[in-house]
This record gives structure tokens, sequence and C-alpha cells, in this order.
């Protein structure tokens, strides 16, 4: 306990008075609440965490908190007590505390004996102080109010004979110094209304070895509750708390206290003083203060309510029902959990799990990626296939007309010659003879034309496989639909009631398929929208599989029919007119059959069909 | 006779297109020659025989543009008629633009051909007609004595007789008898057709 500075003191009363304008003036602009509050020993203690807990979410928003902590008994000192009551002045000065919370006995005597200097008119409220120890000063101040604790021993002991519901003995070991016969005194009243539970029997003021040799010989049926003691029978000195451990060393019953420093020496527990109650008492009298309400008329709790505080070790050794343990009890030394006892080990472990797990989803997520890509990649190739034979069809038209035209071009003028020397009546009969056999060679030449450019644009070899052609066609949907959409035209896509097997190159039939559609769009562009619509639906009859492309354009004038599939015939004025007639080849490579039909009511209907793949045992080349 | 029979010359490196064309043009009466490439073209200057090129667009090595281009360029001044087999607009414009008379394509009617080469043929005539005439004056002038022409210069820039006398500083009875001579010279018989001469000689020198 630190003593009192005289020095200190005089030499903080003349900074005070050097700082008097100061405070005046702080004081004068204080509206706002400010609480500090004082520890007794060090803050970070877990008693004085849980207190400031509980005063932290009883105290109003708008209340400023701080903290300070004398750290004893760790740190004392005349000259670090004069320090530290200097470095509290000077940091309160411009921002002094409208309530001062005082933790602690030490905390409450340093108050006690500095307060003229530091705070002189800042109300004090003190907690986790013993009645005891209030008992044993002066009278305090009429702004100086709080909620004293108790040691709680008959708690304690009801909760021993709760917790251990076989026990028909209860010993209570007390000491012999004048404390050790105070409590032995208060006890012996205590224990009256615990008689029908339990026969009481008092060690009291035995040698201390006495009491561990009979401590040891108990039997399942006792508890020990015990205060300590600060001397034994033979006049040996004890710290109570060293008693204990003594004590729950050698017993083979379990052994209970009422002081929170006996927890760790292997007591089971007791009745002690919860911190977060006391946090909140605390707060709630500096509620009220800080409210305006006058210290002396504030209406508090005689003693402040205890808690059960448990050793988890001991409960386990003693095979005490964890149910029994009330839930705000305060629980000790639990088992550390795993995650407790290897945190580090723990979150190494847990990184390396969530990384395995991050790089597991990463690769599902690049697999599927990967999977949608190739998708993409499998569309855009078909719609590049397109695109590059109309494309490189473009390319070629140049060179493509002129091939054709140069014999057409050639067959004519032998034609007009022809005409023209027939007319002249000479007989030129040799030479008209040679013209027609121009006209022949040419008209071969510009047909070997047109034989190339389909090898061209069909130039792919065919793999002959069975598929599904429903499959094959949805698999297309992707690429069919965005530009349907483009084109502000409804597409429906109908797969047949069951299977369509048929053995062929299933991306040459869904080029014809493309083609097909494209052109179906082509039919219905620029038509009202209820026009705008083109369906597509793969039939399937005993031996054949139907792909049918519908559209509700304008049809298809009778005299073109038959030329529909044929190279460059378009009706058109953009196309090229190689669409239906690359189809056409498709469709017969495979071993198909295309036609084109009137649609019922308006637009045409494109039907390409091919043999149906037997069973599994018949599939092979159609 | 046969020189002043215009020719009608066929670039094209289709043989069998080339040689239809050919016995076409034989039989409308039309005197060809056939050429299976530009080169060819090019190593048979067809020196100063009246006529035109039908020309094709595509062929190996340089096309048809290209000699019109170089045609041109030499101051050959023979009407092209194109004939293509494929006829993409930016060739057909640069061919126009380029002077080309028609750009035709095959398989080309006959009478769009005849009608396209008798057009190419008359302007070929106009243009020589205008060359000969050119010449032959250049000829008449060429052959004024220094003073003459002198005196030329001073009818044509308006002057009277006695103006021109002074200036020249001779008698104005030799400016007469000098004008008499080149009038005559000239094949001109009045001022103002001297005056209409020697604008077109002012043309021909432009």
């Amino acid at each position: 306990m630190p003593t009192d500075h005289p020095n200190a003191a005089a030499r903080l009363v003349r900074l005070l008075a050097a700082c008097g304008l100061l405070l005046a003036l702080a004081a004068l602009a204080g509206e706002t609440r400010h609480v500090l509050v004082l520890y007794s020993n060090n803050r970070l203690l877990p008693a004085n965490l849980e207190f400031e807990a509980g005063l932290r979410e009883t105290l109003a928003n708008s209340t400023e908190l701080s903290a300070e902590f004398l750290d004893y008994p760790r740190f004392d000192g005349e000259s670090y007590i004069r320090a530290l009551a200097l470095f509290l002045n000077e940091k309160y000065a411009r921002r002094p505390p409208t309530v001062l919370v005082v933790g602690g006995e030490g905390a409450l005597g340093f108050l006690l004996r500095h307060r003229a200097e530091l705070f002189p008119r800042v109300p004090v409220v003190h907690t986790a102080v013993a009645r005891s120890f209030l008992s044993s000063l002066p009278p305090l101040p009429a702004d100086v109010v709080g909620v004293p604790i108790q040691y709680d021993f008959p708690g304690t002991i009801d909760l021993a004979l709760r917790w251990h519901p076989q026990a028909r003995r209860l010993v209570v070991v007390t000491g012999a110094s004048a404390q050790d016969q105070a409590w032995e005194a208060e006890l012996r009243g205590e224990v009256a209304r615990f008689q029908d539970r339990a026969t009481v029997e008092f060690f009291a003021g035995l040698p201390t070895r006495a009491v561990l040799d009979r401590l040891s010989g108990l039997g399942g049926d006792a508890v020990v509750f015990t205060p300590g003691y600060f001397e034994d029978g033979e006049g040996h000195q004890f710290v109570p708390r060293e008693a204990a451990r003594l004590m729950a060393a050698a017993a083979a019953a379990p052994v209970y206290g009422p002081f929170d420093p006996f927890i760790g020496t292997g007591i089971v527990g007791g009745s002690m003083p919860s911190f977060a109650a006391m946090g909140r008492q605390a707060g709630e009298i500096a509620n009220a203060l800080l409210a305006g309400v006058a210290p002396t008329a504030l209406r508090l709790p005689e003693i402040m309510l205890t808690t059960v505080n448990v050793d988890w070790r001991q409960v386990r050794r003693w095979g005490i029902d964890a149910n029994a343990i009330p839930g705000d009890a305060i629980v000790r030394f639990k088992a550390p959990t795993f995650l407790e006892a290897h945190r580090n080990e723990a979150i190494v472990a847990a990184a390396v799990f969530l990384l395995q797990a991050g790089l597991i989803a990463w690769l599902l997520v690049e697999r599927r990626h990967r999977r949608l890509a190739n998708l993409a990649v499998q569309q855009l190739r078909f719609e590049l296939a397109h695109a590059a034979r109309l494309a490189v069809a473009g390319e070629l038209t140049g060179a493509i007309a002129h091939e054709i035209n140069q014999p057409l071009g050639a067959i004519l003028s032998n034609a007009d010659t022809a005409d023209l020397l027939l007319a002249s009546g000479a007989d030129r009969r040799d030479e008209l003879r040679e013209i027609l056999a121009d006209i022949r060679r040419d008209d071969l030449r510009a047909s070997t034309v047109i034989q190339r450019l389909r090898a061209l644009l069909a130039k792919q070899a065919v793999e002959r496989q069975p598929f599904d052609l429903n499959g094959a066609v949805r698999e297309m949907e992707p690429v069919l639909r965005p530009e349907a959409r483009r084109r502000g035209v409804a597409l429906d896509v109908q797969s047949a009631a069951t299977a369509a097997p048929l053995v062929g190159d299933r991306v040459q039939i869904q080029q014809v398929l493309l083609n097909l559609v494209l052109n179906a769009l082509e039919a219905v562009n620029g038509l009202p929208e209820a026009r705008r619509t083109v369906a597509v639906s793969v039939e399937r009859d005993a031996d054949r599989v139907i792909l049918v492309v519908r559209d509700h354009g304008h049809g298809i004038a009778p005299e073109h029919l038959p030329k529909l599939f044929d190279s460059f015939f378009s009706t058109k004025r953009q196309g090229m007119g190689l669409g239906l007639s690359i189809a056409r080849t498709l469709v017969e490579a495979n071993g198909g059959h295309i036609w084109a039909e009137p649609g019922s009511g308006e637009g045409a209907v494109f039907r390409a069909e091919w043999p149906a793949a037997g069973g599994a045992g018949s599939l092979g080349p159609a | 006779m046969s020189a002043s029979l215009p020719l009608i010359h066929v670039v094209d490196d289709d043989e069998s297109l080339r040689t239809a064309l050919l016995r076409l043009l034989d039989a409308a009466g039309f005197e060809a020659r056939g050429y299976a490439s530009t080169g060819d073209f090019l190593l048979q200057p067809p020196l100063d025989r009246p006529g035109c090129v039908l020309l094709d667009v595509r062929m190996p090595g340089p096309s048809g543009l290209d000699l019109q281009a170089a045609l041109r360029r030499q101051g050959n001044a023979l009407p092209v008629v194109f004939l293509t087999g494929y006829a993409d607009v930016a060739a057909s414009v640069r061919a126009m633009k380029a002077g080309a008379v028609d750009f035709l394509t095959k398989p080309v009617e006959r009478e769009a051909l005849f009608e396209a080469l008798q057009r190419a043929l008359a302007r070929d005539a106009a243009q020589r007609a205008a060359r000969a005439e050119a010449e032959q004056l250049r000829a008449a002038f060429a052959a004024l004595t220094p003073r003459e022409r002198a005196v030329f210069d001073h009818i044509v820039a308006g002057q009277l007789n006695k103006q021109i006398a002074d200036q020249l500083g001779i008698a104005e009875r030799t400016v007469k008898l000098q004008r008499a001579q080149l009038m005559a010279k000239l094949g001109v018989g009045s001022a103002a057709e001297l005056g209409r001469l020697a604008e077109r000689l002012r043309h021909l020198a432009d």
C-alpha cells in the first residue's frame, strides 16, 4: 500500500495552483461526461477487462471513458507514486474527469490520499473493495460511494454441497491467527444451516502436517471448505492462498474456498464477486452521478452479488456434472480446446487448409472456365467455319466469276460468230464445226469450275460417327439464339420425342442447320414481328431422321424451287447463293437428301433427312 | 489502204475466249489481232494504225488497268474498251476515270460489244483527224519566214498595218505584202479566219 507523500503532495498543490486557471476554464467548458477509471493492478488483468466491459456496456454512449492503473503490486514505491500522481495531474488538467471510478482497495487508498491534489471535487465510485476493508477505514466522504464486496462463505459451501450431492461430510479448515479465528467464528455461525445436508467437522488451529494428513485420508463422501489461514497450529506463518494450495494438493476430497486468488491453487472454486457485474454496478452509479443525482441520494445495494468461479481442471478431476455449473459462472483453466492449446499450429493448419481449399476451388473454377471457354471456342469455331467459308467464297467470288465467265464469254462469242457466219450465207462448215467444238469444250470447262468450287466449299474430311441429331441441334442453340436475338427473330427449337440417331459428320450436319437457319432468318428479315419466327425441329420416323427448319417469310416462288439449291442462285440482293448449295452438298455428302416446300399458310419449310442409324449393333456407314 | 483500216487489239490471257472474240470480230468484218498478255501487246506496238484495244482486266502479270496506264504514259491515245469476267466497282471506276470507252462484263452480248468498239474507233478516228489537222497547221506555220511570223504575231494581237509598220520599222506597204503572203501560206482568206487559226495554234502549243 502506498504511504502518504507530503513532499509530492506539496509540489502537486503548487502545480495545481499554477494550473488553476486552466482547470477552472476546463471545468466551465466541461459539459462532456468523462469517466476515469483507476485500477489498482494491471488494467489488462482478466478481472479488469471483464470489469471494464461491464462498465462500458452500462455507460451512456456519449460518455468518454479513460482508464489508468497503478499496477500494484508489481510496481510500488514513493517516487513511483509521486511520478504517477504528477502524471495523472498533468494528463487530466485539460480534460478533468466528471466521475472517477476506482477499482480495488489499492486504488481507493491512493485516491483517498491524493484526492485533494488530483481531483478534489470529482465524485468517486469505488468498486471491488471488500466491506471488511471499508470498515477498517474512517468513514468515506459523502461523494465517495460504491457497493462493497463480501467474501461469500455460505454461498461457497452451498456450492460445494450441491456439486457433490453424495457428500455427507463437510470439513472446514481454519487457522490459528486472529484473522483465522475471526473467520472460524464467522463460519461456525454459518454452517448451522448446512447441518441437515452434511455433518460438519472443523479442523481448526491444527498443525499443517496434521491438517494435510487428515485431508489425505478423507473419503468420497467429504467436501472441504477453507478460507486458508495465516498461521497454523504450530505457529507457522502462511498466506491463505499458500495454505489453500497445500490443502488442495493433499486432500482426497474436493476443496473449496471463497477467495478469488485461490483459483488455480487446486481448489475447485467458490462463490466470488463477479467483475463484470461490478463494472455494470459502477457504470450505473456513474450514470446517476453524471445525470446530476447527488451521491447521498443514491440507493445502493448493501453488497455486491457474487458469482461462481470454478477451476475446470478440478471439475473434471472430481467428476462434477458440468450442467450443474451456472451459465454465468466464470470457468477458469477450462481444458484449452485444441484451438486454444495450439493456436499457432491451428492458424497455420487452417491457413494451409484454406489455401488448399482455395486452390481446389480455384482449380474447379478454372476447370469450369476452361470448359466454358472450350464451349465458347467450339461455338466460335462453328461460326468461324461458316464465316470463313463465306469469306473465302466472297474472296473467291471475283476469281470464281472470272473463271466461269471466261468460258461463258467464249461460248457466247462463238455462238454469235456462228450466227453471223450462218447469216452470211457462205459455206463455212469447217469453221462452224470448230466453233461448236469450242463451245462444247468451254461448257465443260465452266462445269468443272463449278465442281471445283463445290469441292472447295465442302472441303473437309468427312468423319462418320453415330450421333443423336437432337444433341447436335441443341449444341447449336448457343450459336443460333444470339444471332436470332440480334435480328429480332423468335427462334423455337424442338427435339424429337425419341432419340434421332444417324451416322455422319456431326459438324457438317451442324453446318447444314446453321445455313438453313441463317437462310430462314434472312427470309423473315424486315417482316412484322408476328412473322419473324423460325422453328427448328428434329423429327423421327421409322427409318429416317429429319431436320426441319420453318420460317414465315415470303415463301419460295414455284419457279424458283428447282434451282433453289444451285450454286449462286439467290433471290437476295446481297446473297451469294451459296448457303443452300453448301447445305445440299453437305447433306448429300452425309448420305442424306434435302428439299424445300411451301409452308402451310406462308413461308417455307426446308427438310433435310438422313437414314436413321439402326440399333447399337447396326451402327455403321449409312 | 490496209494501213488506214482500223485494227482491234484483243488482249486476253484466256486463249479460248481470245480465239472466240477474234473469230467473232473477223466474222463481223473487223480486223483484229490477239495478245495473250499485256507484255505481248507492248512488244508488238501497233505503230500508227487506227484502232482500239479490247482489254481484259484480270490477267497474269500486269493487269489491263496497268496496260491502260502504260499507254497513257507513252502518249498512246488508242481508246480502250475493258472486258472483264468480274466487274468489281473499284476497278471499273478506275478504268473509266483513266479514260476507258466502256467497261463490259463477260459474257458480253454481241451488240453491246460492237457498239462499244464502234465508239472506240470513232473516238480514235476523231483523235487522229484532230492530230492530222494540227500537224498540218504546224507545218504551214513552220513554213513562214521570220518576218512573216512577226507580222502574224502583231496581226493576231489585233494591231493595224500602220501600227505594225511603225513597230517593226518597215513600210506599211511591206506589211500589207507580207500579210497577203502569210495568209496564202496558211490557207486562210480573212482576218477572222486568221484569228481562229491563231487560237488553234495556241491550243496545240499548250
